[in-house]
């Protein structure tokens, strides 16, 4: 499905500045928690203290003698109501998540009780008088308590704390063991992070005078899936509610999910017929959105002597927390991981099992990267250990392996569109040549360098197939755009994506713009409002651009198509000899047979006599895309520079180099943007970021000074090289690219400590204690090369 | 509840607030400067940084009462005669932003480090940003419109 502009692209392939940056440089972006509503009333929860308890009692007494005209609302007042997120796989066991508690509370900080007053100072007095009674239970705080034999079971009717556990195979597994010269068998852990967009989450819900409109505001990515999933659950139709995503400050993922709070305002809302606010504070987001990693993946490869691996085993285990999250479910992370080892290797024989345990902590949901971080930490970790072992470079290692014709079916059956593979780890090789020097040559006797790299695959912009193959409820996977040209050729375009950040409101209207032979800043882009926009799926999973952006381009082109006809009538010339540039319609290479695009808009809606006898008025167009059975594969390179301080411990990253290919790119400020971004989240989740619990499951990181986020000093610049291999499968070559940077660099970092150190990195956080223990395991061997 | 006079961006308003009420709170909601933003709600971030009689101060970790009397500056009076203030422009020409929440408090916590007329190092410039957060951006950009607004303002000062 190849579209191409019709002419010699003006913006896509520009440096255009953000359209979009003026009103948030100068404070003029306005966001849930700025939206005030006569009579609103504000939410405050009380949520549960304990990790595992049975609810005995809630005593609200006191807070009707302090509060008199405060509500409050229980498990038992709302009801059945819950987040419903599991697929019909066989082996899943499925759950819900009740939208306050009733009999039992499953991880600190899940909703017990909702308290409703005028002033959001005042209902934080008023919920800290609810008087919970909780009975302890034994706590599932880690994944060898929740798989230990005789532990309790997390719901009723459970056999084992696992959501689900299936296997993906391909290939003879057992030939591969059987014809290997070596079996390397290694152990690697990720630990669990929080995604933290800085703005935290937020939820406005309002019934119109007449109680047929919900109207509901939410810092959410996913606006229509909200509409639909608050349908279902509260039995409303679903065009009498509208979800509008507002400015949104960051998301990553989080903010991809419907959450118990967004079904308990909306619900407070109906029974109250008040407004009702819910402002998410930074505690409540650490301990209780989502989680995200906390992986322990046992890979076994098989290898010749040569160092060509025959076949992989992968045994994946993820700590995904108390519940199922909606849509993605518990499966998203390690079902993600079984599905991408094989990564840009030619692997003949693969065997994963992966599974979900259940435990006392946050649910795990969808944060950059999605199992991609933790995959390709143990792939790229696992290809230098090979290498060390088998006394190979690893770039050659890597290149032994690496896949080399296009498009490529790997051993699960996914087919890779073209890809800059062996380019990129030439390139990377040149760039970081000076490093490897100097960490062959320490200068001084106490500092060690290192370097390190991370090749990987991203899926990018995958199709409807990739969703139902899940049996998960994303169910689906197209994006979508409305096109409309006003009569005086300004252009609306409504996307169902919601943009926190990417920069949409530019990028599609560059591609618009391209279309229609007019300036981006003719072009309104709006998104996030279920109103306005055609159905969508919303913005994760790195599909914006090529899908919600391809939306844009192809319903731009059948209103270029239309202007076109009708130009062709007015200048008596054939419709392939038109184009059109400069708010022109005209014919190419005669400059003065040209009509203006306003006057064509205008003819199209206000001066219809003028059209083309049969053509109907109007130029409002609808596309929707879905993307390739099995999307646009990404491809990029992670180099990592350490220097580390053998008599502390210290760890700095010196240099950051990524060579990348997302294909054709429409911005390259905004592609180096998300990329440096997505890096930086990647040091964090390398070196510093982990959230803790103790034994009781009570978390320990519960703010800034304790959850260790990246902060501008002791921080490279993140060096951005690209190659572009536009894919043959996506509209104008474009892939998606917005995870990518996420991905690689604890892979990275972890070989680069290696390389500095000749001992293997078999785990993240990359801290100074961790890096202490490592030091004192070092032997006086070299690691070879990067 | 006390009687206050907060003048913010040149405007003098008396109010009558709870002594727990932050500053913040009293900035968004009183005065509509709803560019002061709450992301940690413990002075760990830098997002509702405005300026208390010209020196940057968190808003979320102070109360309104603490502020009497003062003058404050928040993103909203920033722009000068209808023009945005260099660095403001100088984050759009770098693209040191994405989603643009915390981009009002590294604005005002940095706008008195570009304004000092010193000639610093990036390393210097990295340590100036070092009470602010950003979870879009990795930092680059913001380090290149600090660069390109201490820049903009040796070329003024030199004309």
């Amino acid at each position: 499905m190849t579209d191409r502009t019709p002419h010699q692209p003006r913006f896509v392939g520009a440096r255009i500045l953000r359209l979009e940056d003026p009103r948030l440089v100068s404070g003029q972006a306005r966001h849930v928690d700025d939206l005030v509503l006569p009579g609103m009333l504000h939410l405050r929860l009380v949520r549960s203290q304990l990790a595992h308890a049975t609810l005995a009692s809630i005593d609200v007494s006191a807070l009707h003698a302090g509060f008199p005209d405060a509500l409050v609302f229980t498990g038992q007042d709302i009801g059945a109501l819950g987040i419903r997120a599991n697929s019909d796989l066989p082996s899943v066991q499925p759950c819900v998540q009740p939208i306050l508690a009733r009999e039992r509370v499953r991880f600190v900080g899940e909703p017990v009780a909702a308290v409703l007053t005028t002033d959001s100072y005042s209902v934080e007095d008023a919920a800290e008088t609810v008087f919970v009674d909780y009975d302890a239970l034994p706590v599932l705080a880690d994944i060898e308590t929740a798989l230990a034999p005789g532990a309790p079971a997390m719901f009723e009717n459970w056999r084992g704390n696992l959501f689900i556990e299936q296997s993906r195979t391909g290939g003879d597994i057992a030939a591969a063991r059987a014809r290997a010269r070596h079996v390397i068998r290694r152990t690697y852990r990720n630990q669990r992070q929080a995604g933290v967009p800085m703005e935290c989450r937020g939820v406005i819900a309002a019934l119109d005078p007449t109680g047929r409109i919900l109207t509901v505001w939410s810092s959410t990515q996913i606006p229509h899936l909200m509409r639909t999933y608050l349908a279902q659950e509260l039995n409303w139709q679903e065009n009498r509610i509208h979800v509008i995503a507002p400015e949104v400050g960051g998301g990553f993922g989080v903010k991809g999910h419907v959450f118990a709070e967004d079904v308990l305002v909306a619900w407070l809302a109906i029974r109250t017929r008040r407004p009702i606010k819910w402002i998410e504070d930074r505690r409540e987001h650490l301990i209780a959105s989502i989680h995200a990693r906390e992986h322990v993946h046992v890979l076994e490869a098989y290898v010749t002597a040569e160092g060509k691996i025959l076949g992989l085993k992968a045994d994946i285990t993820v700590d995904v927390g108390a519940y199922s999250v909606w849509p993605f479910t518990a499966a998203s992370d390690p079902g993600m991981v079984a599905k991408v080892l094989p990564g840009p290797y030619d692997i003949a024989a693969y065997e994963a099992t992966y599974r979900a345990v259940a435990t006392n902590k946050c649910p795990i949901g969808t944060y950059r990267g999605v199992g991609r971080p933790a995959a390709v930490f143990s792939q790229e970790r696992l290809m230098n250990e090979i290498a060390i072992e088998l006394g190979i470079d690893p770039i050659t290692l890597r290149e032994r392996n690496l896949i080399g014709q296009f498009p490529y079916t790997n051993i699960l059956g996914y087919t890779y569109d073209k890809g800059s593979y062996a380019e990129s780890l030439v390139k990377i090789r040149e760039l970081v040549a000076p490093d490897v020097e100097r960490a062959r040559k320490p200068e001084k006797p106490h500092i060690r360098i290192g370097v390190g790299l991370a090749l990987f695959l991203e899926q990018t912009a995958h199709g409807t197939p990739d969703f139902v193959r899940r049996r998960s409820p994303i169910e689906t996977g197209y994006e979508s755009a409305k096109v409309e040209m006003h009569p005086d050729a300004t252009v609306s375009v409504d996307s169902g994506l919601q943009c926190h950040g990417q920069g949409h409101e530019t990028t599609f209207a560059q591609l618009v713009a391209d279309q229609l032979g007019i300036l981006p800043a003719d072009i309104l882009v709006r998104h996030g409002n279920t109103v306005t926009s055609p159905y969508s799926v919303g913005t994760w999973g790195s599909r914006g651009i090529t899908l919600g952006g391809g939306a844009a381009h192809r319903a731009a082109g059948i209103i270029r198509d239309k202007l076109i006809a009708i130009a062709a009538q007015h200048l008596q010339a054939r419709p392939e000899t038109i184009e059109l540039a400069d708010r022109q319609a005209r014919v190419k290479g005669d400059p003065t047979r040209a009509i203006g695009v306003e006057t064509l808009a205008r003819w199209a809606q206000r001066n219809v006599e003028n059209l083309p006898p049969g053509m109907e008025p109007g130029l409002i167009a609808i596309s929707f895309v879905d993307g390739p059975p099995d999307g646009s594969y990404t491809n990029a390179v992670h180099a990592a520079v350490v220097e580390i301080d053998l008599s502390t411990g210290q760890i700095k990253l010196k240099r950051f180099v990524v060579v990348e290919d997302c294909g054709t790119i429409v911005n390259p400020m905004i592609v180096d943007g998300q990329v440096r971004g997505g890096v930086v989240q990647g040091i964090g989740s390398a070196l510093w970021e982990h959230f803790v619990y103790d034994k009781d499951g009570q978390p320990l990181t519960t703010n800034f000074a304790d959850y260790l986020l990246p902060s501008a000093p002791g921080l490279p610049d993140i060096e951005v090289h690209h190659i572009q291999t536009p894919s043959p499968v996506t509209p104008l070559g474009m892939k998606g690219l917005g995870e990518g940077g996420a991905i690689g660099p604890a892979a990275a970092i972890a070989n680069a400590v290696e390389n500095a150190l000749g001992v293997p990195v078999q785990e993240t956080p990359i801290t100074p204690s961790r890096v202490w223990e490592l030091i004192k395991k070092r032997k006086p061997i070299a690691a070879g090369g990067v | 509840m006390m009687q206050i006079t907060l003048t913010v961006n040149g405007v003098t308003k008396a109010l009558t607030v709870e002594p727990r009420r932050l500053l913040a709170d009293v900035l968004r909601h009183e005065f509509g400067c709803y560019g002061v933003r709450f992301g940690c709600s413990h002075g760990a971030c830098g997002c509702c940084t405005v300026h208390v009689d010209g020196q940057p101060r968190l808003s979320c970790i102070a109360f309104a009462v603490q502020c009497d009397g003062m003058s404050i500056a928040t993103i909203e009076g920033m722009p000068k005669d209808g023009a945005l203030h260099p660095l403001q422009q100088a984050f759009i020409a770098e693209h040191a932003l994405q989603c643009g929440y915390c981009t009002p408090g590294f604005i005002m916590a940095l706008a008195p480090f570009v304004e000092r007329g010193t000639d610093p190092t990036d390393t210097e410039i990295r340590d100036a940003m070092s009470g602010n957060i950003c979870r879009c951006t990795g930092y680059d950009g913001i380090v290149a419109a600090i660069r390109r607004a201490i820049g903009e303002r040796k070329r003024v000062d030199s004309d």
